[in-house]
């Protein structure tokens, strides 16, 4: 009789116990749509960006030709990136990372160019990213972290993110000091530069996410397509875009088609 | 037996009562910061700028009010928001068309006084930011202004022997960010509201105008309210007063944050609230007293594609008239904000 009565006790306070556990540190962050399983614990898929210029992987301060045989050379190369979306295009399923997590990728800084995410384990075939603050982060006031306005990818005179910075110089320019500055920003419409490329998977492959494994995607970000298709832009024509407007959009149009997955690796 | 499961009992009752602290953020027996009120004054509007998401505390207010006063966070050290932001006169530069900055640069335009910011929608001239927290943000980076660089002014904070303190018992961290920076800014500017002159006694009751000041509001209402709307004295709309452009400046105003040209050389109107003690007047300065600005509508408005339809057939004003106006400005003069020491350099 005892015995029973310790064996009851001892379940009700184990139970008790993770009741209590589990609700200890309880968030209430309704970002993502689907629960995570418990065992996709920090991250399950890593997403690296690789800065190129065409084919070459990216050294800053050396030579490079553009589209139209411009010579030129980087000194900063850095985006927003949030809202990222797995898709499996078959069964129509979207697993949707935090939407408020935002990522700034700055490619003198090796620490913000891997992405960690946690992910539904599935199969997907898709990945889908946004370029760039949403309107609602830009007038929100302060904010901090990937956001924060110490990391010069703020407009202090006219509210608002740059989305995606791209500076050096170029012997074409015909700024002062051969700089060009692309510092392409612009929230409101119809200025709003957001963009949302959706990229395919290398030819075969796919995100095969398995329970507790870690699965591993390569991006390249190349430059070389900042300069044309659609839009031609021109170190002598075009060296500076500070301002939201007509330009930024074209820049903006460019650059969204700059990213190419290069391989995807499950483990 | 019964030995076992009080033992076992009380490890439970430890775990669980560890588990239910272990989420606070800090001991139990610390005192969190001491909330402060924010009070809309009878007869004003709800305020646009909302404490809720940056809670009001005594020890935030502190913080941003000897953030405003420290010379750290200009580049040199030598300009503090208050250099160009006077409490004596209404918190903006006692006689300074425009303003001196960092490397003996001047200011573009002129510095506006800093009361009642709650309740503006859009800061500068030209309303190109649209919150009150990043306003600071603006004169802290300009290099013709305090010319620092964000992470330059979180350094020398962070190094700062009491910094670390104040922000601790402001927000319950001593991590020193630019977003506890600006909160703490937004605390102390924003809770500077300017509503006990003459005229808000007249209106709470507490006094009554002299005649010629009853006539001077008469002229006011039926000649400048529509666009220095009471209780604010604002509308806060930008309009373009046919001021001619000043060569060296050639300054556009908002449609330099608008890109259209319908905006172009509009400004924002600038409350009437301690008009006399924030001369001169104008976004660049050039009237030097009321006298000039009340002059510059009747006789000097000069006609152009965006000069406000309300003044660009001038602003008939009599020298009578003027003189009314001016006795009713003067009764928008609140020394009491002025002299007040909770708004004052800290010692």
């Amino acid at each position: 009789m005892k015995h029973s009565f310790q064996k009851i006790l001892s379940f009700v306070t184990i139970s008790a116990f993770t009741l209590l556990t589990l609700n200890a540190c309880k968030k209430d962050k309704s970002a993502e749509d689907v629960q995570l399983p418990p065992e996709v614990k920090d991250h399950n898929l890593v997403l690296k960006f690789k800065a190129v210029i065409d084919t070459v992987p990216l050294e800053f301060g050396k030579s490079y030709q553009n589209f139209f045989k411009q010579s030129f050379s980087v000194k900063t190369f850095k985006f927003y990136v949030h809202g990222i979306e797995m898709i499996n295009t078959d069964s129509g399923k979207v697993f949707r990372t935090g939407a408020d997590k935002y990522f700034l990728v700055d490619f003198s800084d090796s620490t913000t160019t891997e992405l960690k995410l946690a992910v539904l384990p599935y199969q997907y075939n898709r990945l889908g990213i946004t370029i760039g603050v949403d309107s609602a982060r830009n007038v929100s006031g302060a904010q901090t972290g990937a956001l924060d306005p110490a990391k010069g990818m703020f407009w202090t005179w006219n509210t608002g993110y740059i989305m995606a910075k791209l500076e050096g110089t170029s012997p074409s320019s015909t700024a002062p000091g051969g700089v060009f500055e692309y510092h392409i920003g612009g929230f409101k419409e119809p200025d709003n530069v957001l963009r949302k490329p959706v990229l395919l998977f290398p030819f075969g492959q796919s995100l095969d996410l398995k329970p507790g494994k870690t699965s591993e995607i390569t991006v390249t970000a190349n430059i070389g397509a900042w300069f044309y298709n659609p839009h031609d832009i021109k170190f002598n024509e075009n060296p500076v875009c500070t301002t939201p407007g007509v330009l930024a959009h074209q820049i903006a149009d460019n650059y969204s088609k700059m990213f190419t997955v290069i391989s995807v690796v499950n483990e | 037996m019964t030995l076992r499961w009080t033992i076992s009992l009380f490890l439970f009752l430890l775990t669980a009562s560890m588990l239910i602290n272990s989420c606070k953020k800090s001991d139990t027996n610390r005192k969190g910061p001491t909330p402060l009120a924010f009070t809309v004054p009878p007869g004003f509007p709800q305020p646009v700028y909302d404490f809720k998401d940056n809670p009001l505390t005594e020890e935030g207010f502190t913080l941003g009010r000897k953030l405003f006063y420290d010379g750290k966070l200009s580049k040199d050290g030598n300009f503090p928001c208050a250099s160009c932001h006077q409490q004596f006169a209404a918190f903006a530069n006692f006689d300074h068309d425009l303003s001196h900055g960092f490397n003996n640069l001047f200011t573009k335009r002129n510095s506006p006084g800093l009361f009642n910011m709650a309740w503006q929608k859009e800061f500068m001239w030209d309303g190109g930011i649209n919150h009150l927290e990043v306003q600071p943000l603006a004169p802290l980076t300009a290099p013709n202004e305090m010319a620092e660089d964000v992470n330059n002014i979180i350094i020398k904070l962070k190094a700062d022997s009491l910094y670390p303190k104040l922000f601790d018992a402001a927000f319950g961290n001593p991590e020193i960010t630019s977003q506890k920076m600006l909160l703490a800014l937004t605390q102390f500017v924003g809770s500077i509201v300017s509503a006990n002159s003459k005229y808000d006694k007249v209106k709470r009751g507490e006094a009554s105008f002299s005649s010629e000041e009853a006539t001077g509001y008469q002229i006011f209402q039926a000649k400048c309210a529509s666009c220095h709307a009471e209780p604010l004295f604002t509308d806060l709309s930008y309009r373009n007063t046919g001021m001619p452009l000043k060569v060296g400046l050639m300054d556009i105003g908002r449609m330099r944050i608008t890109n259209k040209s319908e905006d172009s050389m509009k400004f924002k109107v600038p409350s009437l609230r301690n008009v006399i003690p924030s001369f001169p007047y104008g976004h660049d300065g050039r009237f030097y007293t009321v006298k000039n600005v009340m002059d510059h509508y009747s006789d000097g408005v000069q006609s152009g594609p965006t000069v406000d339809p309300l003044v660009k057939n001038k602003i008939p004003l009599s020298i009578f008239d003027k003189f009314y106006l001016t006795q009713f400005l003067y009764t928008l003069t609140d020394s009491s904000f002025m002299k007040d020491p909770r708004y004052s350099e800290p010692k």
